[in-house]
């Protein structure tokens, strides 16, 4: 493709977030919206928001990355009812900020601050306490996307409602989102957060299940062996007078965090940072809303400290029936393989999964792991995916970048008909990126 | 009073309107496309509460856009500030250009922001204004790439010089900015020697230098040494740099 048309191309080498997936691309980076239409219509591509999925879901080696930075406005703000129509690749961290300035929030957000709205779309994210308040696209109204074979078009529920829904956890595949309509509500000031210790995995779910309805409601567990699933539950309820005391604001976290030299999580590491985390968690604090809603903005030295090698995030959702099961399973092959876990979070999970989302009803469990690619680490990474199939589980494609299109069919009982639904829109394949070429969508 | 950006949807031009908005300059924004100013002036005005203006006007066919720039300030507070951060430029600008393309290049570069200076004139005057013009260093010495658009930047120089000359005694404020390299989508993908600014950075010098007297001077200010240096490169050696 020539500079002539109108579109300027870069090579660059760009990384998923877990560093799992590299590629030398051509971005492009519109400015204008002429821009967005100037690439020939049948040129493959993807669109990357601010490119801090885990996964290559916003680049391929062959495809046109169309970079949404600049089309980051916000466009209207109805103050009396909270709807907020922003360009795709505002930050969620942006608009949050915008939002409680104005008195009102985003119910559900990512962990990452500099997550895009497209791409918060893109893969139907989930916050901080799914079964309260869904996923993304229970607060999206509206969308603008264009097709570059059909040009622009509106959607929602009441316009072309197959496309608009499919643009849920479509991972960019029904085309280029430009703009959304999202519905807001009135904000917290405040979270109280309070921890409640838990001995393992099971007592944690009982946990989870018995405070469902706080507005955050998450668990930090140790992956260890001997210690498997000891950790906090940790849960937020709305503060009526504001946040209290010093709490220390925290800059967002980067886009790319630059891995330390050395791999920090070993099992010393490992055993530092679970007991570092069991300490912090315990103290009652009052936080204002934006820190409560992205605690990640603390943890930009846990991701360096997957050095080059990065990491592997698992998650499964695991219905409640056949949880207990699969958790007692899973000690069993951490006990025998004993795999370095960094880090395991819990979530409850109370939807109705659709196409590729990861939604249902169950709890969520994401285990983080350091250099996925060694032996032993590969080998529990298959295990485990394993006993999550072998459980009901369903896969967080946008998290792992271990799964393999072979496997996705045992996960997803109708996936063929959830591909048809996306790739019906797309049936030439001109959206595509490293993420959706792995996994055969 | 009204500040006006010309070339406000990208770049320089769209670091300059969000700083001057935040700034608190009411704006009349103009750029080409009316999609791109629609969304730069809801969100100005949603981030920073400014009244922000627009007018889309594509430069390379308007035969008068000073005419059009005055109708649309009419309805406006009395104008105080002219900036225009306006460019264009093309990777098959190397002699080989047809009229027509030609035509467009000194259309955008040289020939609208002469005449919108001169439309706007008197308003600046009476007001005791600035104007503020953007050239490039590919000014600097003539190359075999971007011919014409060197060729428009060296032309718009030379005109703001002959503005300062002429309206300095007037209270009309003349400053211009070379602009260095800067990231944007001239010089995206492009292999530069030297370091890209950011606009955001080059937007906030040139607000803050608002108030100040006319100059000429390069931005960011470091560009003045490799410019210096170019300038007087012996020609048997210019002609061998492929810069």
């Amino acid at each position: 493709m020539s500079r002539k048309r109108g579109f300027a191309l870069a090579e660059t080498q760009l990384a998923s977030f877990d560093r799992s997936t590299t590629a030398r691309c051509h971005v492009q980076r519109p400015d204008r919206y002429r821009l967005l239409e100037a690439l020939p219509a049948d040129a493959r591509r993807i669109t990357r928001g601010s490119g801090v999925s885990f996964v290559g879901a916003s680049f391929a080696h062959d495809s046109v990355v169309q970079e949404m930075g600049a089309f980051d406005r916000l466009l209207e703000f109805d103050s009396a009812q909270g709807w907020l129509t922003v360009e795709a690749g505002a930050r969620i961290g942006d608009v949050t900020r915008f939002a409680l300035s104005r008195g009102w929030m985003l119910p559900v957000v990512p962990g990452h601050p500099r997550a895009s709205i497209g791409g918060c779309i893109a893969a139907d994210v989930h916050g901080k306490n799914p079964a309260r308040d869904g996923t993304f696209r229970q607060h999206v109204e509206s969308i603008e996307l264009f097709d570059p074979q059909a040009g622009w078009m509106q959607l929602g529920p009441n316009e072309d409602p197959d496309r608009f829904a499919a643009c849920f956890a479509g991972f960019g595949i029904p085309g280029l989102m430009v703009r959304a309509r999202l519905r807001l509500v009135p904000a917290a000031q405040a979270y109280s957060l309070r921890s409640i210790a838990v001995a393992n995995l099971i007592e944690a779910a009982d946990v989870l299940r018995s405070h469902a309805n706080a507005p955050l409601l998450y668990g930090w567990h140790d992956g260890r062996a001997g210690r498997f699933g000891r950790g906090v539950i940790r849960f937020g309820l709305e503060a009526k007078d504001g946040a209290t005391g010093k709490h220390r604001t925290h800059p967002d976290l980067p886009e790319s965090i630059a891995p330390w030299p050395i791999t920090a999580w070993n099992r010393i590491g490992i055993s530092i940072m679970n007991r570092w985390i069991r300490h912090r968690q315990f103290a009652a604090q009052q936080v204002p809303t934006a820190a409560a809603l992205f605690p990640l903005n603390e943890a930009r030295g846990y991701f360096a400290g997957f050095g080059k090698h990065g990491m592997n995030e698992a998650q499964w959702l695991l219905p409640h029936a056949s949880y207990a099961e699969f958790v007692s399973a899973l000690e069993a092959e951490v006990r025998r393989l004993r795999p370095r876990i960094s880090l395991i979070a819990s979530k409850l999970f109370e939807g109705q999964p659709t196409g590729f989302s990861f939604d249902g009803s169950g709890i969520a469990l994401a285990i983080q792991m350091p250099q996925p690619r060694q032996r032993e680490q590969a080998a529990f990474i298959e295990s485990l995916t394993e006993l999550a199939i072998l459980h009901g589980g369903r896969p967080n494609l946008i998290k792992d970048s271990s799964l393999e299109a072979a496997v996705l069919p045992r996960c997803f009982a109708d996936f063929d008909n959830a591909r048809h639904a996306l790739r019906r829109f797309d049936p030439a394949h001109v959206q595509e990126s490293a993420m959706t070429r792995r996994l055969g969508l | 009073m009204t500040t006006v950006v010309v070339g406000a949807s990208s770049g320089l031009g769209r670091a300059l309107a969000e700083e001057l908005a935040r700034a608190g300059h009411e704006l009349l924004l103009v750029a080409s496309d009316p999609r791109d100013l629609c969304a730069i002036a809801a969100d100005l005005g949603l981030r920073h509460s400014a009244k922000v203006h627009t007018l889309a006007m594509d430069l390379a066919s308007t035969a008068d856009p000073g005419a059009r720039l005055l109708a649309a300030l009419a309805e406006l507070p009395a104008l105080s500030a002219l900036l225009l951060p306006v460019g264009q430029s093309r990777v098959d600008d190397d002699g080989s250009l047809g009229a027509a393309a030609t035509g467009q290049l000194l259309a955008i570069n040289l020939h609208a922001p002469i005449a919108i200076v001169q439309a706007l004139l008197p308003a600046l005057l009476e007001a005791r204004g600035v104007v503020v013009g953007f050239g490039s260093v590919a000014a600097v010495r003539g190359r075999s790439r971007n011919m014409v658009y060197a060729a428009a930047k060296k032309g718009l120089q030379g005109f703001f010089e002959s503005l300062r000359h002429r309206h300095s005694q007037q209270g009309l404020r003349v400053q211009f900015h070379r602009l260095g390299f800067m990231r944007s989508n001239l010089t995206h993908g492009m292999r530069l020697p030297l370091p890209l600014a950011e606009p955001a950075q080059v937007a906030s010098q040139v607000v803050a230098n608002l108030e100040k007297t006319s100059f000429d001077r390069h931005a960011p200010r470091w560009w003045a040494i490799p410019a210096f240096i170019i300038a007087h490169l012996p020609w048997f050696v210019f002609r061998r740099m492929d810069a």
